[in-house]
């Protein structure tokens, strides 16, 4: 049997490890899928296509690395402003047009962009797997017994930093407020002299934002493909549902459940299984509360 | 007769084309495009006529892709047996998956059916005793109708029998009492219980037809091309690519799926063709195009391209009036 799972000592330094990795993971997630919600929550729409954008961050960091050696911590002093700009014109060409649409029309708007976006990827940069390793990555802290990398630790700090950041918008700017009055009524906002467009617009390019900022944190853990989104995705979609779509405490509280799910998971029934998990899990919130965990009931037969 | 014009020039095109051309890829262009068809109009049934929206349908396409695969390569029974377990199998996914959703609306049900899709990607490809794992599954040769090892020109008849029945479903669930209430359920939920529908039930049985008839076409697939491999049978690129067909051709509309899938298809070979030449990286250049193509009907022609002929149609014939 393998010791760390025997009775003694050794278990509580397991634990404290997986409680870290739990931790340092979950932070990652909630920067990913705190620009999902954020876009669900105000205009209504579940954006098929984030994970691409996710993707294009990653490929910032590494072209960036393998081009000029700037470190992915260095990019993202850039990657905020360039991936609020792509999220400014990806509103203006795809989503405008279909912001007061069906959800059918707004569903595959998105899948079609997720798709140009994939495979443009694939064009231009082909389709393999591509690594970016700074002096960072290599770097192992250690407090106690358990152990992490020096890249994740600073990841998790930004995130959390720009999730903070976030919510501070939100909670006490004028646009913050504006959105979230937009989110609780579209035509009462309207009435009351807000230019919705103007704020779908603003949103679509901080959700777009968060999400490129996720791309270049994650570039020195994983590997960078044109299909490397889907998989945190998925995972996002997990999270964003499980803390109610468009809540973005929920968001939170998620990401921090998934990543235990997948850090708890792949320690008891291995890696190979713990996708299953996660997408059991999301299955058995979808039937019992759709709603999400903490989310109203009842939000998914709504206007959504 | 009038309203099936359009099918039947369709049908007996691809009927009387084994009878002129003799090229092995025109053949397989054509067998290819009435499974695609096929199998989208599968997704129609569900998705356009029940409005249940679902990018989850590779799940069903997958099990009867496995179920061929595994009764035929593993058992060395006939694949026709292999069709009827993946059916009977793909309606009790399509039973539980249809109960469990049923509340669900518009993105929240496409979410589900991404889940449900993605766990048996999962179980597929590790569950390497039984199901070969990743590696995927080769599928024998063995010559003969029995064990569904055609030829080229037969395959068209095989694939053509099938998109023939599917559109005979579709036409039914337009004209029958059925058809109309899933019309009502589609359109408006809550007025068509008010009248005494079984919304529930109904939604329900349509992605079981769905399923099964999906199934189907999954196993003809797999005896096809010879390969099953999970992350494709099982791909959201896979249960994306049904529902694009539709869209593109037609949602709710029996001839839409396969225009879909003709006009995709063709587009698909003739991009690939013309640049597989300059680049490897360049395969992908028709994919980006074929995004962009659903991003723009979605916008634009949102009725899809029988839609599309009908709104011309009616433009005539009051220019003409």
């Amino acid at each position: 049997m393998d010791p760390a799972r025997t009775l003694g000592p050794a278990q509580i330094d397991v634990l404290a490890q997986l409680f870290v990795s739990t931790i340092l993971l979950g932070g990652i997630y909630a920067l990913i899928a705190v620009g999902l919600t954020l876009i669900f929550g105000i205009m209504r729409v579940v954006n098929f296509a984030h994970g691409e954008f996710l993707m294009l961050g990653m490929y910032l960091a590494f072209w960036s690395f393998a081009l000029y050696g700037l470190d992915p911590y260095l990019v993202l002093v850039a990657a905020i402003p360039l991936f609020f700009l792509t999220g400014l014109v990806t509103y203006a060409l795809v989503m405008k047009g279909v912001i007061r649409a069906s959800h059918n029309v707004q569903i595959f708007t998105t899948v079609g962009l997720s798709i140009a976006l994939q495979n443009l990827a694939l064009v231009l940069w082909t389709g393999d797997f591509r690594f970016v390793r700074p002096w960072h990555a290599s770097v192992i802290l250690r407090v106690g017994a358990s152990a992490f990398n020096l890249s994740q630790v600073v990841a998790f700090a930004v995130a959390v930093a720009f999730t903070i950041g976030l919510f501070a918008f939100m909670k006490w700017t004028h646009a913050g407020r504006v959105m979230r009055a937009t989110a609780q009524d579209r035509d009462a906002a309207t009435l009351m002299g807000i230019d919705t467009d103007r704020v779908y617009r603003l949103t679509f390019a901080i959700g777009i934002a968060c999400v490129g900022v996720a791309g270049v944190l994650v570039s020195p853990l994983y590997s960078v493909y044109p299909t490397a989104g889907l998989q945190f995705v998925l995972l996002a979609y997990v999270v964003v549902v499980l803390g109610g779509l468009g809540d973005m405490v929920g968001a939170l509280l998620g990401s921090v459940i998934v990543a235990s799910v997948e850090v708890v998971g792949s320690y008891v029934v291995g890696s190979a299984w713990k996708e299953v998990l996660y997408f059991l899990l999301f299955i058995a919130v979808l039937v019992f509360r759709p709603a999400g965990l903490f989310g109203q009931r009842g939000a998914e037969n709504l206007g959504v | 007769m009038k309203k099936h014009a359009g099918a039947i020039v369709l049908f007996a095109v691809a009927a009387l084309t084994p009878l002129v051309i003799r090229g092995g890829f025109f053949l397989d262009s054509l067998v290819i495009i009435l499974l695609w068809g096929a199998i989208s109009a599968a997704w129609n049934v569900a998705g356009g006529y029940a409005g249940q929206v679902s990018l989850g349908h590779a799940a069903f396409f997958g099990i009867g892709a496995y179920a061929a695969a595994l009764v035929s390569a593993r058992w060395q029974q006939s694949p026709w047996l292999g069709l009827l377990v993946g059916m009977l199998v793909s309606v009790a996914a399509g039973l539980i998956i249809g109960y469990l959703s049923n509340r669900l609306r518009g993105p929240y049900f496409a979410l589900s059916t991404i889940a449900f899709s993605q766990v048996l990607l999962i179980v597929a490809s590790r569950w390497r005793g039984f199901t070969a794992g990743s590696e995927g599954i080769p599928v024998p040769f063995r010559p003969g109708f029995w064990t569904l090892g055609l030829g080229h020109v037969a395959w068209v008849y095989v694939a053509l029998a099938l998109a023939v029945v599917y559109y005979l479903v579709e036409v039914y669930l337009e004209r029958s009492r059925i058809g109309y209430q899933l019309a009502g359920v589609r359109e408006d939920e809550e007025a068509a219980e008010a009248l005494g529908i079984a919304s529930r039930r109904l939604k329900v049985f349509a992605i079981a037809l769905s399923a099964a008839l999906t199934s189907i076409g999954g196993s003809l697939w797999a005896q096809y091309i010879g390969f099953v491999d999970p992350f494709y049978v099982f791909s959201v690129d896979l249960s994306v690519r049904f529902a694009l067909h539709t869209i593109i051709g037609g949602m709710g509309v029996a001839l839409g799926p396969f225009l879909g899938a003709a006009l995709i298809t063709a587009l698909e070979t003739s991009l690939r063709a013309h640049f597989s030449g300059i680049k490897g990286g360049y395969v992908g250049l028709y994919l980006v195009t074929y995004g962009v193509i659903l991003i723009l009907v979605v916008r634009f022609v949102p009725e899809g391209l029988a839609g599309l002929a009908a709104r011309v149609r009616t433009r005539t014939i009051r220019a003409h009036a």
